[in-house]
């Protein structure tokens, strides 16, 4: 069986039978997907069984559909109700708890979709705690040791609502992978993520994938775009060689005419970087670039306040699409450049704006810029 | 005429703030609400609606060309198939708090991106959504949504029906917010007042239908 997710495949190969899979969900981000990915992915090979207690049986089919992904059509896949008795509606569906409040009730009809299927999809564990109360753990505990039994493999939503971390910390020691899908903030999200928590059946180095939803399509990844700006000879170049395990510059006469190019790998994360020559190209790359830019480190010289005035049009620019930025002091090395508080001051930039002293040309602190970045954007 | 000037010049609701709006069944709550809203958006502001009792085409009719976007918790029940537009995002049911979260975060994101310093939410109501989810899970739910709120200097105002909850449910709910605007009727007259902890502003009148 596979996790049918870009780049996790890779990362976590087949999955072994009998596991449990949590997707750890961000309540902001649509991660539901991500399950309905993994059973579509494996259902031409083995039967599924989808287990809702949120949605109707038919807005389940229908946002399947949304991604082109016709269940229906496969005989190997079947629906376990556990929404329709609670909301007083009849169901025809192959698995019917009729008092989704009755834990035995549902004890004995999930334990026979485990039984009669190879996979096991919990549209929304954390429905089924706000429903039932944190004892359908113990009945997790059950469903899991009875699916190790089987050869089944259980896949668990559950969003990251503010639960007792008792419950959470429970949830995770129960599964032997979790998926963590996240969301990136500043003011409002800014990009999804996901990226491996734990598996406990193969050495897997962490790593967090950027994503969009496509619709039909599913999940798609991408490498996230940081752009570097700033006045004419503050180090724009420099900076973004000094920070990428590779790049290229289109230079003429020594100063960039079109673009820096490098490919960070820093973190968890691997990540684009341009370096744009001036104020008036910056605009329609940040179009281009789309939703997949995620922040803007702007390069100033600290030794030229003379060139602020113009460092602040262009912040006004990534103001204007709402991301977020650093400072990033370049040439701080030299005799006369200026602190940070004097920089604060005359480029006026609010003071939970991360302004940072490097020096690209000699590679110092230019790690500290970009940590202040991701700062602002993951917390770290 | 009245009325527009009430809510213009008491309504500096500050940005980031979440206020509850509770009164009676039938004195004009949601009126007062959608009248805030269309006044914020014509100043330029943008305006989320979120309906757990009228579907998104209704509330549309009612706002008569302004534009907001609407997240709708009631037409998916009936016809599941129902597709979302860029203005409209139809959840579930009111049961799918998680739809809920992901469609007002989508629009917050949308507004902010394109440039709009301030944002109006309406949720329409909580007491509709306390019918589907019990105390706890709402709770949840409004900690990471009035959080956002917050953050992202937005306003919003959720409507509470008076009566309908005990005295535990509506104390848990007011913990959570900044303040509360009361909504009563006496003498064929409406009035509202505004409790926050900085102020207590005496019953105003208003008008509804008067603009």
């Amino acid at each position: 069986m596979k996790i049918g997710i870009p780049v996790l495949d890779e990362l976590i190969g087949e999955i072994p039978l009998g596991k449990v899979i949590t997707y750890y969900i961000d309540p902001e981000v649509e991660g539901d997907v991500f399950s309905m990915q993994t059973l579509y992915s494996n259902l031409e090979k083995y039967k599924c069984v989808f287990i809702t207690s949120s949605m109707s049986p038919s807005s389940i089919r229908a946002r399947f559909r949304e991604f082109g992904w016709n269940v229906d059509e496969s005989e190997n896949f079947s629906i376990l109700d556990a929404y329709s008795g609670y909301i007083g509606d009849i169901s025809d569906e192959r698995y019917i708890v009729r008092d989704p409040s009755n834990l035995d009730e549902m004890d004995k009809v999930v334990s026979k979709a485990i039984e009669e299927n190879d996979l096991i999809v919990f549209g929304s564990l954390s429905t089924l705690i706000d429903m039932i109360g944190e004892e359908i753990l113990d009945y997790v505990e059950r469903w899991n040791k009875y699916a190790r039994i089987n050869d089944s493999v259980i896949l668990y939503n559950f969003v990251a609502w503010p639960y007792d971390s008792r419950i959470v910390d429970t949830i995770k020691d129960l599964s032997n992978a979790v998926i963590e899908v996240g969301g990136i903030y500043h003011r409002v999200i800014l990009g999804q993520y996901y990226g491996i928590l734990k598996v406990d059946w193969k050495e897997v180095k962490g790593k967090a994938v950027l994503f969009k939803l496509v619709k039909p399509g599913g999940i798609k990844a991408y490498i996230p775009k940081i752009l570097v700006t700033g006045p004419y000879n503050a180090g724009k170049s420099t900076f973004v060689h000094a920070i990428s395990c590779r790049a290229v510059s289109v230079d003429r006469l020594g100063t960039t005419v079109a673009l820096d190019h490098g490919h960070v790998e820093y973190k968890r994360f691997s990540i684009d970087v341009f370096g744009t020559p001036g104020q008036e190209r910056f605009d329609p790359i940040l179009r281009i670039l789309g939703g997949e830019a995620l922040g803007v480190i702007l390069i100033i010289d600290s030794t030229k306040p003379e060139d602020f005035p113009r460092a602040k049009q262009m912040l006004e620019a990534t103001t204007k699409f709402g991301l977020p930025y650093v400072v990033a002091a370049n040439k701080r090395d030299l005799p006369n450049a200026l602190g940070v508080d004097e920089i604060r001051k005359r480029l006026t930039v609010p003071k939970e704006v991360p302004i940072v002293p490097c020096s690209a040309v000699k590679k110092e602190g230019v790690f500290d810029v970009l940590d202040a970045l991701l700062n602002l954007l993951i917390g770290g | 005429m009245k009325f527009m000037m009430i809510v213009m010049n008491t309504m500096n609701v500050e940005k980031g703030k979440n206020l509850m709006v509770i009164g009676p069944p039938l004195v004009g709550k949601d009126l007062f609400v959608k009248e805030i809203l269309k006044n914020e958006v014509k100043k330029g502001s943008g305006g989320i609606y979120v309906t757990t009792k009228d579907t998104a085409e209704e509330i549309i009719k009612e706002f008569e060309g302004i534009d907001i976007k609407i997240i709708d918790c009631v037409s998916k029940i009936a016809i599941p198939d129902v597709s979302d537009d860029t203005n409209i995002k139809r959840v579930s049911s009111p049961i799918d708090l998680t739809g809920i979260s992901v469609g007002i975060s989508r629009f917050l994101e949308e507004y902010i991106k394109s440039g709009k310093d301030s944002v109006v939410i309406v949720f329409d109501s909580l007491s509709n959504l306390l019918m589907y989810s019990n105390l706890q899970a709402v709770f949840r739910f409004l900690h990471v949504l009035t959080t956002r709120i917050r953050v992202c200097g937005a306003k919003a105002f959720y409507i509470v029906e008076e009566g309908m909850h005990d005295d535990r449910t509506v104390i848990t709910l007011k913990q959570i917010f900044d303040g509360v605007i009361e909504v009563k009727e006496e003498d064929n007259k409406k009035y509202y007042r505004i409790i926050t902890p900085k102020e207590k502003t005496d019953w105003i009148e208003f008008l509804l239908g008067v603009s």
